[in-house]
């Protein structure tokens, strides 16, 4: 019995991972340029929300401070593929760990933390770790950032594949990450550690009286969150640029968006509201165009939707679009 | 020693505001148990309104006043809509962990704040606005130095003064302050000894939602104001509450006035950008030292 339990969770994230894999990428083959680079923007988003996931929706810890962690796997990887002309495929990998580390400091103080106060927290770690890359500026270059790109396809991919469009090609980057990342997060929800995370989240005293050790956990599940995070952010800064402005506050909000949105609770959730994040605000345009409205309107209209969806969402299905039972099979 | 008693100016008058904004946020946190992300997102709305009668020619004193009602007004109607039916909701699966019941109403005011800052896109298409208040710009002079401190600072530390002392005599003194701290120590108690809680909660918000306008419209004049211009404040407040107790009005108070000259003395003798690194450095201290403030409760988690 206990020997084929594990076999069944590794079988179950890989069909997951394969079955996301090859609809995504069928969707994508169908799209045009402008819609591939909104699909590679969904798959590093959905990387970001699955941070939130874990961390929020899994085991019950607020954190409005993603998109610093994202920047700190943005920057990491800029600097290896600036400084030490590193490849991507090495550099961005690493980013893994620079978010996790990063994780791993912001968590050993928020595990003493909870509610509002884990909140207001990492949303001042949100708006004070942009600013260091202006008090650090012969590093980082200020406000004007470091830029990277994700380049061009290597010559045995053309050669194999046919060329791909920039846009198709920022989707094949992001592609293997967000099929990792998938396969990772549906692994640790089913297993053991998902569980252990869950009944923190449910409560945190009778977690404690089953012999879990609560602030380790906690501290566990802040780096393994972090260290997606990371991977996002190495992947959101490979569009152009990375710099204080590629991730405000306002980045760590939207995740959070979309996450609640989605469904907290859910991998599924996560796609869902990285989907509705992305192409939301296309979808709005269409949909009022012909109404003829200023720019002053149509400019903040995303935001506004976004809100009242966010509000709406929490006031009537806290769960929201994907729910958030299916995972409590396990319990 | 110019530049020690500059600072020393600045940051009573910053850290009068301070302390408004993170009364505020104590406010509905003994009323409602929510941190109200938004505030300053409420603030900088009632802000708005008041430059806009200003631009359309009426006097100060009236957008003033106009100001702190519309923030009054704004806060009970964001309780009404949004917060209340949020906290009346079933205990569903998902909102029966505690974690969750404490993170919802987190998310929905940061909803609220996103709401709050596109509609002031959509109406004043986010334009940057001051105004000036009624005073000289020029600080007073004093031994034959002009110091950092005008009529409009002596203006601001007296009405968040008498602010901070009508507060606390409303609460020590009326029946509708004792109700408000009933309900703050145990609601099921306060409502069992026929206090009308919701109307306590609403109560709260309306205060805070008045006390966070002030703020703000003390603020804009050395300022501009944009929909997002506030959230420092609000970050500056929260710390300032976490610093004196998040539980305690007299807390809150102290607090401001620490963050004030913590961030003034920042400004003069570093760069304006290490504010954000000396607030967090500020909060996290705190947090790690003395998680409840300095005159926080003993526990303010319910098991």
């Amino acid at each position: 019995m206990s020997s084929s339990r594990p076999k069944s969770i590794v079988r179950k994230s890989s069909i997951r991972t394969a079955l996301f894999g090859l609809l995504i990428f069928l969707a994508a083959r169908s799209f045009e340029p402008y819609n591939q680079g909104q699909l590679a923007v969904t798959l590093i988003l959905f990387i970001g929300i699955l941070s939130i996931v874990i961390l929020t929706g899994i085991s019950g810890q607020i954190s409005l401070g993603q998109g610093a962690l994202m920047a700190v796997g943005g920057y990491s990887t800029a600097l290896m593929i600036i400084n030490l002309e590193m490849s991507l495929w090495i550099a961005v990998p690493l980013a893994i760990v620079s978010g996790g580390l990063a994780g791993l400091i912001l968590g050993t103080v928020a595990a003493r933390l909870s509610g509002p106060y884990l909140a207001g927290t990492t949303l001042v770690v949100a708006l004070a770790i942009p600013s260091i890359a202006n008090r650090f500026g012969s590093v980082f270059k200020g406000d004007e950032g470091l830029q990277v790109d994700v380049g061009y396809p290597p010559e045995w991919f053309v050669n194999t594949f046919g060329d791909p469009s920039y846009e198709m090609w920022q989707f094949y980057v992001a592609l293997p990450f967000a099929l990792i990342s998938l396969f990772f997060a549906s692994n640790l929800l089913l297993s053991r550690s998902g569980r252990v995370w869950r009944s923190i989240r449910d409560h945190e005293i009778a977690s404690a009286l089953t012999g879990v050790k609560v602030s380790r956990q906690k501290v566990f599940v802040f780096t393994i969150s972090a260290a997606f995070a990371g991977l996002a952010g190495a992947l959101y800064g490979l569009r152009g640029s990375v710099g204080p402005s590629t991730y405000p506050t306002s980045l760590s909000l939207m995740l959070l968006t979309g996450a609640i949105l989605g469904g907290i609770r859910s991998i599924a959730g996560a796609f869902i509201g990285s989907v509705l994040v992305v192409f939301l605000p296309d979808w709005i345009d269409y949909a009022v165009h012909s109404f003829e409205l200023s720019e002053q309107v149509s400019n903040y209209l995303p935001a506004l939707v976004g809100g009242i969806l966010l509000i709406l969402t929490v006031v009537i299905n806290p769960a929201g679009v994907a729910g958030g039972n299916h995972l409590h099979k396990h319990k | 020693m110019d530049t020690l008693i500059a600072a020393l100016f600045t940051g009573t008058s910053r850290g009068a505001i301070y302390a408004l904004v993170a009364m505020g946020l104590v406010l509905v946190w003994r009323g409602a148990g929510i941190v109200n992300f938004a505030q300053m997102g409420q603030a900088m709305f009632s802000t708005y309104i008041a430059s806009t009668l200003i631009m359309n020619g009426y006097s100060y004193w009236l957008a003033f006043f106009v100001a702190i009602a519309a923030g009054a007004l704004l806060g009970v109607f964001l309780d009404l809509v949004v917060m209340r039916p949020l906290s009346n909701k079933k205990q569903t699966e998902l909102l029966s962990s505690q974690s969750m019941r404490s993170a919802v109403p987190v998310i929905a005011s940061l909803g609220i704040l996103g709401v709050l800052q596109a509609l002031a896109g959509v109406i004043w298409a986010a334009e940057e606005r001051g105004f000036q208040a009624p005073f000289a710009q020029e600080g007073y002079t004093i031994a034959g130095r002009v110091m950092p401190f005008t009529s409009f600072d002596l203006f601001v530390v007296t009405v968040v003064a008498i602010t901070l002392i009508l507060t606390v005599i409303f609460f020590k003194k009326t029946g509708v302050g004792l109700a408000m701290r009933a309900s703050a120590l145990d609601q099921e108690v306060a409502k069992l000894s026929g206090i009308r809680t919701n109307g306590v909660r609403a109560l709260s918000w309306a205060i805070s939602g008045a006390a966070s306008s002030l703020a703000g419209l003390l603020l804009t004049p050395t300022s501009n104001l944009s929909p997002y211009t506030l959230d420092l404040a609000l970050i500056i407040g929260f710390t300032a509450a976490v610093v004196g107790g998040l539980d305690s009005l007299p807390g809150s108070v102290i607090g401001g006035f620490i963050l004030g000259f913590v961030i003034s003395f920042v400004n003069y003798y570093m760069t304006p950008e290490d504010i954000y690194l000396a607030i967090l450095a500020v909060l996290i201290f705190v947090l790690v030292v003395r998680p409840r403030g300095i005159l926080g409760g003993k526990d303010t988690r319910r098991v």
